[in-house]
């Protein structure tokens, strides 16, 4: 199936990182769910293990295969985001689920890798310096589709989070910055618009908030406040694994998957919130570092939007947890409890593990 | 050539990419800074937040909508009170708290346990009810421990009261906590466990109108229980205010007459079906329901042998005797069986089918034409209408005018009451129909039964000459309240198909009823055109009675009853009087009647009669 030459090419540092990290994400998912029914912890290690074989068994393609088949893996998912539309269940006032005999799925997850992929397709078939208009707009209309189907859902933090993929992208094709001003009052245009029309009283009222803590004290600012609270009081060491005494926090919803970082700041302090920041960013630089080793545009693509979906989700999630952005439901990517973010992720990684496997290969 | 421009490619898109990566970093150092600020320098005062302060979060009870009657007088309302509850989570030691709080509060210690275990569910920072209604004294105590015991909070909240305790009892019904079925339910879906929900009456048929929706206190706490401030405040809305079509006066006045009887009133509206009094008698103080724990009041009354939770007018049935027989004569005259003019000769007694029928009159009537049969309440006139018309068309003409169905009252519990006919009898008693039967349900004997509020809309539309009213208590909501309530329908104004002139027949006799030495005669108020008519039911089978000595027949008293209505032309107001055990219909309850007839008149038809 591969090659074993390919094997020895396999960045295990990259995998040992990635690694790591879902276990100091397993670590407080027990932590912040040991007293709930459920066993979170156990079904998160399952996930990773089951990702993780999900992971080996993507890199026996070839991702220049991938690439070349992305429009089919692409149609697929817009299909099954139409499907979960219609038949998905209903979880929170939102359909992004289809229930299978054991677990759950979230195609809107799944949707991110194939978005990565068509992108990359065309973006990197195109060798000039900057991108022309022609592209950019069939950029706009490949990631418009399923941000509409997603946010039909309704789930707006996810739909969002699929825009900054193709911006980036954009970026790395070659923005002149006439164009990228364009863009800018484009999506200000379009924010406004959402804005007025788009968005339900709960959202607005989560942007408000932020704006305003005062106004919504019971509702999102309560959570933020909660969260503040929770990481300020761990101070330089913490409070213990497992001590975190803001009881006040059981009452935080989802706090062992949006909430998971308050966690990490509670029981271990400013040093543990270092020590994760740290793990990550090692992570994060892993996969840049990736980038220069890649042999064609394609890989530098892959590795490149993959960084950027997991860097983008991070910095949200975190500055969510201290009160610098919206409660906008977006999970810390490894961390959160989770198995469809979690899978995706893996998926992502194993893209960039497959582009820098096969860079002597071939050539 | 090519392969050159490639490498040049990648090698700016890379260059592009790692000035992304440099924002990365970038980014990285403002989270760490962040992070520093709120761990390191703002430390001290989250940490004083977590630990020193707790937060708490305290409910503010929504006041419930009032219910008046239609000139504004407060027939249920709210006063505040002070209840004692418990937070689990304070406790340093759940077992020892619990001895203390047993002995501070004067309450049993299984008691107690019984009733924080009823909350289990709830989580531990909430505070649990553990005993309420206390007095100032009691207030005091507790604030004094307040340092021995931070687990206990005291809170006030708007408590339900009714000024006039048991008047209107019956329709205003009362409140209870929530049981676990309904909760169950969800047909209170905003409701909690611990929270009081009407359990009959108004407070239950509009319950979703009256009620408000409960505001929020989020406060700081420290170590100790006591408030350091709020953080946050979220008003609670008041419910909807609900006005009654009830007259307090007349309501009053119904529940005076029926002192020391058993029995009910209904006092309708003619025109409109609203409800003016709905009385039903013995009552009961609903103030002494409106608590989280049973009482022994409670028991009492529920095992009461006079049952006086019961709302005898509209769940008490009753067989309708010689009332029924308005709807005998209607169906005979529009059957055309008789004229007005028709005679028939009783003798006191009558052999129909083989078998005795009396009349009540032993002497006899003499010659008897329908005004008679009615004025006079003859059995013997109804007998032959009953045989002529068969018991098929008795039950269609019953049920035309309003028996065996509900009226669709708007209150909680209605009966159907029942109208006897061979299918019912082979169903449910598993026997043929005999044709003995058919005479005794022709007076409203057998197995015919009735409730009082069917009675009082049947003689609504036959004052209203064949069209039907349907009876309400409902007024109107307030404009100010809780959420957008909508009006009840009560549009079950229809038409009978019977032609109006033996409406007028069947009137006049009833009018002779009252005013022309009938059985109804004491009902009469002079220069008030009253129209009505008395029945007395046997209480006890026929063939029981015949077993009796006669001072034994004595003792057992039939039941009283009189419906009718004024004035005869337009009318305004119907009267149905129903008295258990009150003997003849005409001597006990048309003199009741015509105390109603008689204070709706001073009231409110003085200057059209006069």
């Amino acid at each position: 199936m591969i090659d074993r030459n390919l094997l020895k090419n396999i960045d295990w540092i990259l995998i040992g990182l990635l690694l790591l990290n879902s276990m100091i994400g397993v670590a407080f998912i027990y932590s912040s769910s040991h007293y709930l029914p459920g066993n979170y912890f156990l079904k998160q290690i399952i996930w990773i293990i089951l990702s993780s074989a999900a992971l080996f068994l993507f890199l026996s393609i070839d991702y220049k295969i991938l690439v070349a088949i992305s429009f089919y893996f692409y149609i697929i998912t817009i299909g099954l985001l139409g499907v979960v539309l219609l038949f998905g269940k209903l979880v929170a006032g939102a359909r992004s689920w289809i229930k299978f005999p054991f677990f759950q799925v979230q195609p809107s997850e799944i949707a991110k890798i194939a978005l990565i992929l068509i992108l990359t397709y065309f973006f990197s078939k195109y060798r000039k310096d900057y991108i022309s208009w022609g592209k950019g707009l069939l950029g706009v209309a490949l990631t418009a589709v399923p941000v509409f189907l997603v946010a039909l859902q309704p789930d707006l933090g996810t739909a969002l989070s699929y825009i900054p993929i193709f911006l980036l992208a954009l970026i790395l094709a070659g923005l002149n910055k006439k164009t990228f001003v364009y863009i800018l009052i484009v999506i200000l245009t379009l924010g406004i618009a959402v804005w007025n029309f788009g968005l339900k009283d709960y959202q607005k009222k989560r942007i408000t908030t932020l704006i305003f803590p005062g106004q919504d004290p019971l509702g999102s600012g309560y959570q933020i406040l909660q969260s503040k609270i929770a990481i300020g009081s761990g101070g330089f060491l913490g409070k213990g694994f497992r001590k975190g005494t803001q009881s006040q926090l059981r009452f935080l919803p989802a706090r062992h998957t949006d909430f998971i970082f308050s966690i990490i700041g509670e029981e271990f302090g400013f040093m543990g919130i270092l020590l994760a920041l740290l793990c990550y960013f090692f992570f994060l630089l892993r996969l840049f570092q990736s980038i220069s080793l890649s042999r064609d545009r394609a890989g530098v693509y892959l590795i490149f939007l993959v960084a950027m979906m997991i860097s983008f989700q991070f910095f949200i999630n975190v500055m969510m947890v201290i009160g610098l952005f919206p409660i906008a439901g977006i999970p810390l990517p490894l961390f959160s409890y989770g198995g469809s973010s979690l899978l995706t992720n893996y998926l992502a990684i194993s893209l960039v593990l497959n582009v820098k496997m096969r860079r002597f290969y071939n050539v | 050539m090519k392969n050159d421009k490639i490498y040049e490619d990648l090698f700016l898109v890379q260059k592009r990419a790692k000035r992304i990566f440099i924002l990365v970093g970038l980014l990285f150092i403002f989270l760490i800074l962040n992070f520093w600020k709120i761990q390191i320098l703002d430390h001290e005062k989250y940490w004083e937040r977590s630990e020193a302060n707790r937060m708490r979060e305290i409910l503010l009870p929504f006041q419930r909508g009032l219910i008046t009657d239609r000139n504004g007088t407060i027939l249920a309302n709210n006063k505040s009170s002070f209840r004692v509850s418990l937070i689990r989570e304070n406790c340093e030691d759940y077992e020892k708290s619990c001895r203390k709080i047993a002995r501070l509060l004067g309450i049993e210690e299984e008691v107690l346990k019984e009733r924080i275990k009823k909350y289990e569910s709830l989580p531990l920072f909430k505070p649990i009810v553990v005993k309420e209604n206390l007095t100032n004294e009691e207030v005091a105590m507790i604030k004094a421990r307040k340092l021995e015991l931070p687990e206990l909070i005291i809170q006030t909240e708007p408590k339900r009261f009714y000024p006039f305790g048991s008047i209107a009892a019956h329709v205003i019904g009362y409140l209870q906590e929530i049981s676990p079925e309904e909760l169950e339910d969800g047909i209170h879906p905003e409701r909690r466990l611990g929270d009081l929900v009407g359990k009959t009456g108004i407070e239950k048929e509009y319950e979703a109108g009256l009620v408000g929706v409960d505001g929020q206190l989020v406060e700081v706490v420290d170590s100790l229980g006591r408030s350091k401030g709020e953080i946050a405040r979220l008003e609670s809305r008041r419910g909807r205010d609900l006005t009654l079509a009830l007259d307090f006066d007349l309501q009053k006045k119904a529940e005076e007459l029926l002192e020391g009887r058993e029995g009910a009133i209904v006092v309708l509206d003619a025109k409109t079906g609203e409800l003016l009094a709905l009385t039903s008698y013995p009552n009961f103080d609903p103030n002494s329901f409106i608590n989280r724990f049973t009482s022994e009041e409670w028991l009492d009354l529920v095992n009461s042998p006079e049952f006086p939770l019961e709302n005898r007018a509209i769940r008490g049935l009753y067989a309708p005797g010689s009332v029924f027989k308005l709807t005998m004569a209607l169906g005979a005259l529009d059957l055309g069986i008789v004229t007005d003019q028709t005679t028939y000769f009783c003798g006191g007694t009558i052999r129909i089918y083989g078998r005795p029928f009396s009349c009540w009159l032993e002497q006899g009537h003499g010659k008897v034409n329908l005004y008679d049969g009615i004025r006079h309440s003859c059995n013997i006139y109804i007998y032959q209408l009953g045989k002529e018309m068969g018991i098929e068309e008795i039950a269609r003409y019953a049920r035309m005018l309003g028996f065996g169905e509900k009226t669709g009252i708007d209150l909680p519990g209605e009966k159907d009451g029942l109208m006897p006919d061979p299918k019912w009898k082979r169903e449910f008693r598993n026997e043929p129909w005999h044709p003995g039967e058919t005479i005794l349900v022709s007076i409203g004997q057998g197995p015919i039964m009735v409730t009082p509020i069917q009675v009082a809309a049947h003689t609504a539309l036959i004052a209203n000459r064949g069209s039907g009213i349907s009876p309400h208590l409902y007024k109107s909501y307030s404009q100010a309240g809780n959420k957008k309530m909508s009006s009840p329908h009560f549009s079950k104004n229809y038409t009978v198909k019977i032609d109006q002139a033996n409406f007028e027949k069947v009137i006049q006799g009833m009018w002779e009823a009252v005013n022309k030495e009938g059985t109804g005669r004491a009902a009469k108020v002079s220069g008030y055109d009253i129209c009505g008519k008395t029945g007395s039911t046997q209480t006890i089978s026929t063939k029981k009675l015949e077993e009796m000595t006669e001072e034994e027949e004595e003792e057992v008293k039939t039941h009283s009853w009189f419906t009718g209505f004024a004035p005869r032309e337009d009318p305004k107001i119907i009267v149905t009087i129903l008295v258990e055990y009150g003997g003849m219909g005409g001597e006990t309850a048309a003199p009741l009647a015509r105390q109603i007839f008689d204070l709706y008149r001073k009231k409110y038809d003085r200057q059209k009669s006069s």
